[in-house]
C-alpha cells in the first residue's frame, strides 16, 4: 500500500469562506447586498446556487477522497462483471441526481429571468444614459419638454419608484452596472437597451464600467443616488433651472475664463453661450459629490488639480491639460463651485 | 535493443533489414535535418517545446499583472501598458499555448497509441508548426516595437476597430490568428485522418483509447470552430485596413456581428483545450489505479455529446448585450446540459480510483488536482450559466476566477500529468517524483490561492480589465492574497523547469513501459525508434499492452526501403491498403515562409495578398512536384501496385 | 466483424495505388473541403445576419446585382464538373493522356472564370466600402473565389506533372482527389450565387 497525500483539513477553508462572505455583505458595491428588488432577486438565485454549488462540491470530492482512501487500502482491485454492476448503480443515480438538480436550477433561471423582465412599467422615471469613453451622459426623459434636462455621472432617482434606464454608447462598447440595484446592461453602437430598476432604501450606490473601453475603463465610474421623494423632487427643481450666474466680480472673472479657453468647446453650462456636448454637462457641477466620472471628490483641491492637468489622475483621457496663470485658476475654480 | 522486441515475436526483421528501416525513417542529420524533418516526434517535440516558451511568456504577463493589481493605485503599469500586457496574457495564454499545445501532443501520441509509423501528412504536419511559429514570433515581435494589441484578447469592436484603435496593433493580433488558426486546422485534419485510417489491425472502434477518442471529436470542433475566428479576424482586417463596414453600425454594419462570430469560435476554443485534457485522464487513471477504467463507453460519448454541445453555448458570452430572451434561455439550458457529460466523466474516474489500487505518483496528483479543480470551476460554470446571476458576474472577477479554475485546473493540470506520465516516453528518462510533488503542491496551493479570493471580487464590484483601482473599494486584501499566489504558481513552474533540465541531464532512464501502462505506445522504447514500431502490432482488446503477451501478432509484410504506412478500414481496421509516405523536405518551411510574408505584408498593405500568392505557388511547386527518382526506383514504384 | 488475429498479418500483398476513400488523401481533400465549406456557410450567413440591420436590401439607392455575368460564370463553373468527371474517369483507368487533356479544359475554364469574376464583383453595382451590404457581398463572392484560385493553380499543376512524363501510379488516385475537390468547388458556388444575386431581389 502506497502512502495517500496529507487532506487538507476542510473546516479552516469553510471558516474562511464565511468571513469572506460576511466581508462583501455590506458595501455600497456588492451584489450580495441588494437595495432594490431586481438585485434581490438576483442575490436570492446566487445565494440557491452558491449554497447548491457548494453542497454539491463536498459531496463530490468527499467521494473522490473516500475513493482514494477506500482505493489505497486494497489489496486487489475491484472487478469483474458485479463490480461493474454494483459501480453502474452509483453513477447512473449521481447523474440522475445531478441531472435533477440542473433541471431545477434551469426552472428557476426562468422564473427569475421572466420576473426580472416583467419589471417594466409604463410609468417608469425614464433617464437616458449614454456612455462615452470615460464619462457619463445622462438626460431625464419627459414627455413635458420643459421637464428634461442633463447632467452627468451623478444620477438621482426616487425611492420606492421605478426607473427605467435608456443606454446607448457615443463611442465604443461600455456596460451599465450598479451591483446594488441590479445586472449590467451593455451599451453597444447601434443599439438602445432597456433596464428597469427600483432602489427601496436611500443611499449612494457606485457603478462601474463593465466592459473594456480602452485606456481610462477602470476609473469610469458613477453613482446612483436614491433620494427619500421629497428630497427627490427638490434636487429635480434644482436641476431643471438654468446655471447659477456668478455672483460676484471673482466669479465674473472664472466665467469669462471658461468662455475664452477651451472649457467651453467641449463643457455646456445652460444659461451661458456654452453649448458643446463633448464632455460633460457642467450646468450644476457644485451639486455633485464627486468629479472625473466618480473617481475624485469633488473639493476645491481636486478640481484644481483636474482642471490643469487631468493626464496625471486619468491618462489617456481627451481632456487636454490647461496652462492657467493662478488667479485664473482661483476665479475660475470659484465660478465652478458656484454651480449649485 | 533486446527490449524492444520483448513483446514480439523475434526474427522477423534481420538486423540489416532493421537498420534499412532506421535508415529510410530517420530525419538527416545535423541543422538540414533539423529544418527538413516530417517525423511527427521531432515536429512535436518542437512543437510542444515552443508552446511551453510561450505558456512561460503569457506566466511573465500575468506576473506582471498581478504585480501592478497587488495594491490600489499602482504605478508600475500606466494603463496602456497593462492593456498590451492583459491583451498578450490571454492571446498567448489561448492562441499560442492552449490549442498548439494539446494538438502537439495529440501529434505526438496518436500515431503511437494507433499503432502507425507516422501521422497522416508528414509535410503537412511540419507545415503546421512552421506558420504557427511564425505566428508567435510576430506577435512578439509586435509586441517588443511598442505594436503589440492592446483590445483584449477577444479584441471587440468598435474599440479594435479602425476608428478607435489606431496604427497597426490590432492588425498584429488579427494576422497573429490567422497563423494560429491555419496551423490548427492543419493539425485537426491529419490527426482526423490518422485516426480514421492508420490504425493498427483489431483496433476496430470499439478499442480505440480514450484519448484517442478525444482527440478524433476536438479535431472536429477544430475544423468547425476555427474557420469562425478566421472569417471575423478577416473582417476586422479589412475593415482597419480598406475601410468596409462589417462592425461599423452608421453604414449597417453591427458590432455584436463580431461578437457572435467570435463566440462562435470562443466557446469550442475552450473545449479544444479541455476534452483533450478529459481524455489524458481517462488514460492516465488506469495507469495508477492499476485497473480497468470504469465506463469506457459512457466516457467516449460523453466526450462526443460535450463535442457537440459546445457549439451551442456561445451565447452565454453575450448575456448583457440586451438580446431577447427568449433566445438566451436555450443557451442557459444548453450551457446548465453540458454539465452532465462532463459529470458522468467525474463520476467514472472517481468510481475507478475507487475500484482501484491507487499508486500516488506525480501524474496522479494532478489528476486529483484537476478533478478538485475542476468540480469548483464547473460549478462556477453552472452559476453563470444562469441569465441573471450572470448579469452581476458577467465581465467581473468572478468570471475571471471561474476561467482559471476550468482553464489551469481542467486543462494545465492535467496537461502536467501528462508530461509527467509521457516525459519518460518521449525522453528516456523519467522525471523527478520528489520535485514533481513539489510542483504539485505549490501549483495546486497557489492556484487556490491565487483565484478563490477573485470570486468575492467579483461579487464586491471589481470589473475585468482594469489597471487599478481606488483604495475606498476595499478590493486591496483580495488582490493582495490573490497575487501572493501568483508568486506561488511562478515558483511551482521554477520548479517544473528545474525538473526538465535536471532529469534529462540525470534522469532515471525509463525503459520501454516504467509505468506499466496499456497503450500502445508503451510497446516500443523509450524514446520510439523513427519507425515508431518495427513491427506494427495487431491489436485484440481495449488495453493492448496489458493483453500483449510475448508472442503477440504483428503486422509483417511492410517494406523497409520506403516509407510505407498500411492504411486501414475506418470501422473495423481491416487491413486495406499501402500507402506511401514523403521524406524529410524543405518545401513545407518555404511555404510557410510564403504565407509569412503574404499575411505579414497584408497587415500593412491589401498587396500583401497579390505578392504573398506569387511566392506561393513556386513553393507549393516545389512541394507538389514529383521527386526525380532513378529509374530502378522508378521501375520498382510502378510494380508495386 | 473485427477479425480474430491468431497470428501475423501479412500486408506484402496489399495495393499502393488505390481510390477513393481507400487513400489517406481523399480523406484529407474531404476535411479541407469541410473546412472551406463551413467558412462559405458562416460567411453567407453573416450577410443574412446584416440583413436585419436594413429596411430595404440593397440599403438606400444601391441597385441590384446585375445577373448577366454571374449566370454565365455560374453555368461555366458547373460545365467544369464535365471535364473533372473525365479526369476522375481516365485516372481511374490510368489513362495519362485523357487526365492531361482534361486538366487542360480545366485550367483554362477556371481561368475564365476567375477572368469572368472580376465582372461579376463588378455586377454587385456596389463597393466593398460603401455600406456593410457591399463589404458582405464581396465578402461571399472574394471567400468562393480563393477556392477557385486555388483549384486553378491544382489543375495547372497536374495538367504539368501529367506532361512531362513524371506522373507515376501513384499520382492518378490524386487526380481523381481533384476531380471530387471541384464537384464541391463548383456545387459550393450554387448557394452563393443565390444568396448574393438572387436574394436581394426577393428579400
Amino acid at each position: 500500500m502506497t502512502r495517500p497525500p496529507p487532506r487538507p483539513g476542510r473546516a479552516p477553508a469553510l471558516l474562511a469562506l464565511a468571513a469572506l462572505a460576511s466581508a462583501c455583505a455590506h458595501s455600497d458595491m456588492s451584489a450580495v447586498d441588494p437595495a432594490g428588488p431586481q438585485a434581490g432577486r438576483i442575490a436570492g438565485m446566487t445565494w440557491y446556487l452558491t449554497i447548491v454549488g457548494t453542497v454539491v462540491f463536498i459531496i463530490t470530492i468527499g467521494f473522490l477522497l473516500y475513493a482514494l482512501w477506500r482505493g489505497n487500502r486494497r489489496v486487489e482491485s475491484y472487478a469483474g462483471e458485479g463490480a461493474e454492476r454494483h459501480i453502474r448503480r452509483w453513477v447512473i443515480g449521481a447523474t440522475a441526481v445531478t441531472t435533477a438538480i440542473l433541471l431545477v436550477t434551469l426552472v428557476y433561471d426562468f422564473a427569475t429571468g421572466r420576473a426580472l423582465a416583467r419589471f417594466a412599467e409604463p410609468d417608469a422615471l425614464t433617464i437616458r444614459v449614454t456612455g462615452h469613453q470615460w464619462w457619463w451622459q445622462a438626460q431625464y426623459i419627459d414627455p413635458d419638454p420643459s421637464k428634461r434636462f442633463e447632467t452627468a455621472n451623478e444620477i438621482h432617482v426616487p425611492v420606492g419608484r421605478r426607473v427605467r434606464i435608456e443606454v446607448r454608447a457615443a463611442d465604443v462598447i461600455h456596460s451599465f452596472w450598479v451591483p446594488n440595484l441590479h445586472g449590467k446592461v451593455d451599451l453597444i453602437p447601434g443599439y438602445t437597451n432597456t433596464t428597469y430598476f427600483r432602489a427601496d432604501r436611500a443611499g449612494i450606490y457606485h457603478g462601474r464600467c463593465a466592459e473594456f473601453c480602452g485606456y481610462q475603463h477602470a476609473r469610469m465610474d458613477f453613482l446612483v443616488i436614491a433620494d427619500p421623494p421629497a428630497r427627490f423632487a427638490g434636487w429635480y427643481r434644482d436641476q431643471l433651472r438654468s446655471s447659477v450666474p456668478p455672483a460676484d466680480s471673482v466669479r465674473q472673472v472664472g466665467e469669462q475664463v471658461f468662455m475664452g479657453t477651451r472649457c467651453a468647446m467641449c463643457h455646456a453650462i445652460r444659461g451661458t453661450e456654452a453649448g458643446s456636448r463633448v464632455g460633460p454637462d457642467l450646468t450644476h457641477l457644485a451639486s455633485r459629490g464627486t468629479i472625473a466620472s466618480a473617481t475624485l471628490p469633488n473639493t476645491r483641491g481636486h478640481l484644481a488639480g483636474w482642471v490643469l492637468d487631468p493626464q496625471s489622475q486619468k491618462p489617456g483621457v481627451y481632456m487636454p491639460p490647461n496652462q492657467l496663470k493662478p488667479d485664473e485658476l482661483h476665479a475660475l475654480l470659484s465660478y465652478l463651485q458656484s454651480l449649485k | 535493443m533486446a527490449s524492444t522486441e520483448a513483446h514480439l515475436p523475434a526474427g522477423l526483421l534481420s538486423p540489416a533489414e532493421r537498420e534499412l528501416l532506421h535508415q529510410t525513417w530517420s530525419d538527416r542529420p545535423g541543422f538540414w535535418g533539423w529544418v527538413t524533418a516530417v517525423d511527427h516526434k521531432s515536429v512535436a517535440k518542437r512543437y510542444i517545446f515552443t508552446a511551453f516558451l510561450f505558456f512561460i511568456l503569457g506566466g511573465l504577463e500575468a506576473a506582471a499583472i498581478r504585480a501592478q493589481l497587488a495594491r490600489p493605485e499602482n504605478h508600475l503599469l500606466d494603463p496602456d501598458q497593462y492593456n498590451q500586457i492583459f491583451t498578450m496574457h490571454g492571446t498567448t495564454m489561448m492562441f499560442l499555448f492552449g490549442v498548439p499545445v494539446q494538438l502537439a501532443m495529440a501529434i505526438y501520441l496518436v500515431p503511437l497509441m494507433v499503432g502507425t509509423r507516422n501521422i497522416s501528412f508528414p509535410r503537412l504536419n511540419a507545415l503546421g508548426y512552421w506558420t504557427y511559429l511564425i505566428g508567435g514570433l510576430f506577435l512578439y515581435s509586435g509586441f517588443i516595437l511598442n505594436t503589440g494589441p492592446d483590445a483584449g484578447w477577444f479584441s471587440y469592436v468598435p474599440l479594435a476597430g479602425p476608428q478607435f484603435s489606431a496604427g497597426k496593433r490590432v492588425d498584429v493580433w488579427a494576422q497573429t490568428v490567422t497563423f494560429t488558426e491555419i496551423a490548427a486546422l492543419i493539425a485537426a485534419v491529419e490527426l482526423i485522418v490518422t485516426i480514421l485510417k492508420q490504425r493498427a489491425p483489431g483496433m476496430s472502434l470499439n478499442r480505440i483509447p480514450v484519448y484517442v477518442w478525444a482527440v478524433l471529436v476536438t479535431s472536429f470542433v477544430v475544423l468547425f470552430a476555427m474557420p469562425s475566428v478566421a472569417l471575423a479576424s478577416m473582417m476586422l482586417a479589412m475593415d482597419r485596413l480598406v475601410g468596409s463596414h462589417f462592425f461599423n453600425p452608421a453604414e449597417g454594419g453591427d458590432p455584436l456581428l463580431w461578437q457572435h462570430l467570435y463566440w462562435f469560435f470562443g466557446h469550442p476554443e475552450v473545449y479544444i483545450m479541455f476534452i483533450p485534457a478529459a481524455g489524458f485522464v481517462s488514460d492516465i487513471i488506469p495507469v495508477f489505479a492499476r485497473r480497468k477504467m470504469f465506463g469506457h463507453t459512457a466516457l467516449v460519448l460523453s466526450l462526443v455529446a460535450t463535442g457537440f454541445v459546445s457549439f451551442g453555448l456561445w451565447v452565454h458570452h453575450m448575456f448583457t448585450t440586451g438580446l431577447p430572451q427568449l433566445g438566451q434561455s436555450f443557451f442557459t439550458g444548453a450551457s446548465l446540459m453540458i454539465a452532465i457529460p462532463s459529470g458522468v466523466q467525474v463520476f467514472c474516474w472517481i468510481a475507478t480510483l475507487w475500484a482501484g489500487r491507487p499508486r500516488f505518483a506525480t501524474p496522479l496528483l494532478f489528476v486529483i488536482g484537476f478533478i478538485v479543480l475542476f468540480v469548483c470551476g464547473g460549478i462556477t460554470g453552472v452559476m453563470v450559466a444562469s441569465v441573471p446571476f450572470d448579469q452581476q458576474a458577467h465581465d467581473t472577477y468572478f468570471i475571471v476566477a471561474h476561467l482559471h479554475y476550468v482553464q489551469v485546473g481542467a486543462f494545465v493540470f492535467p496537461l502536467f500529468a501528462a508530461i509527467y506520465f509521457w516525459f519518460p516516453k518521449m525522453t528516456g528518462r523519467l522525471l523527478s517524483e520528489r520535485l514533481g510533488k513539489w510542483n504539485f503542491w505549490l501549483f495546486f496551493i497557489g492556484v487556490n490561492v491565487t483565484f478563490f479570493p477573485q470570486h468575492f471580487l467579483g461579487l464586491m464590484g471589481m470589473t475585468r480589465r482594469v489597471y487599478t483601482y481606488l483604495p475606498e473599494t476595499g478590493w486591496g486584501p483580495l488582490n493582495l492574497l490573490s497575487s501572493v499566489g501568483a508568486a506561488m504558481i511562478g515558483v511551482s513552474v521554477l520548479v517544473f523547469i528545474a525538473n526538465v533540465f535536471l532529469s534529462l541531464r540525470e534522469g532515471v532512464p525509463a525503459g520501454d513501459d516504467p509505468w506499466g501502462a496499456h497503450t500502445l505506445e508503451w510497446a516500443t522504447a523509450s524514446p520510439p525508434p523513427p519507425f515508431n514500431f518495427a513491427h506494427l502490432p495487431v491489436v485484440g482488446g481495449l488495453y493492448p499492452n496489458w493483453e500483449r503477451g510475448a508472442d503477440a501478432p504483428v503486422v509483417t509484410g511492410l517494406g523497409n526501403s520506403h516509407r510505407e504506412v498500411l492504411a486501414t478500414t475506418v470501422m473495423d481496421a481491416v487491413p486495406d491498403a499501402i500507402q506511401t509516405h514523403p521524406g524529410p523536405s524543405v518545401a513545407p518551411l518555404l511555404v510557410a515562409l510564403a504565407i509569412g510574408v503574404t499575411f505579414i505584408t497584408g497587415v500593412f498593405t491589401p498587396w500583401g495578398f497579390v505578392v504573398g500568392p506569387v511566392l506561393l505557388f513556386p513553393t507549393m511547386l516545389m512541394w507538389l512536384w514529383p521527386r526525380r527518382k532513378p529509374a530502378a526506383e522508378r521501375a520498382w514504384c510502378e510494380e508495386r501496385v | 466483424m473485427t477479425p480474430r488475429q491468431t497470428g501475423n498479418v501479412d500486408v506484402s500483398g496489399l495495393p499502393s495505388v488505390v481510390f477513393g476513400q481507400r487513400a489517406l488523401l481523399w480523406w484529407g481533400t474531404l476535411g479541407f473541403a469541410l473546412i472551406e465549406g463551413f467558412s462559405l456557410v458562416l460567411t453567407i450567413a453573416s450577410y443574412l445576419y446584416l440583413r436585419q440591420n436594413e429596411f430595404d436590401w440593397p440599403p438606400g439607392r444601391t441597385p441590384n446585382p446585375d445577373l448577366l455575368i454571374p449566370t454565365v460564370n455560374t453555368v461555366l463553373l458547373l460545365a467544369m464538373i464535365v471535364p473533372m468527371h473525365a479526369v476522375d474517369r481516365a485516372a481511374k483507368a490510368f489513362d495519362g493522356r485523357g487526365v492531361r487533356r482534361n486538366f487542360a479544359i480545366a485550367t483554362v475554364m477556371g481561368a475564365v472564370v476567375m477572368t469572368l469574376r472580376w465582372w461579376e464583383l463588378l455586377a454587385l453595382n456596389v463597393r466593398w466600402d460603401t455600406h456593410a451590404y457591399g463589404s458582405a457581398a464581396w465578402a461571399v463572392v472574394l471567400m468562393h473565389s480563393t477556392l477557385v484560385i486555388v483549384d486553378v493553380f491544382e489543375s495547372a499543376t497536374f495538367c504539368a506533372i501529367f506532361r512531362h512524363g513524371t506522373a507515376e501510379r501513384k499520382h492518378y488516385p490524386d487526380a481523381s482527389d481533384a476531380a471530387g475537390y471541384q464537384y464541391f468547388l463548383s456545387l459550393a458556388w450554387i448557394p452563393v450565387y443565390v444568396v448574393v444575386f438572387w436574394l436581394p431581389r426577393i428579400l
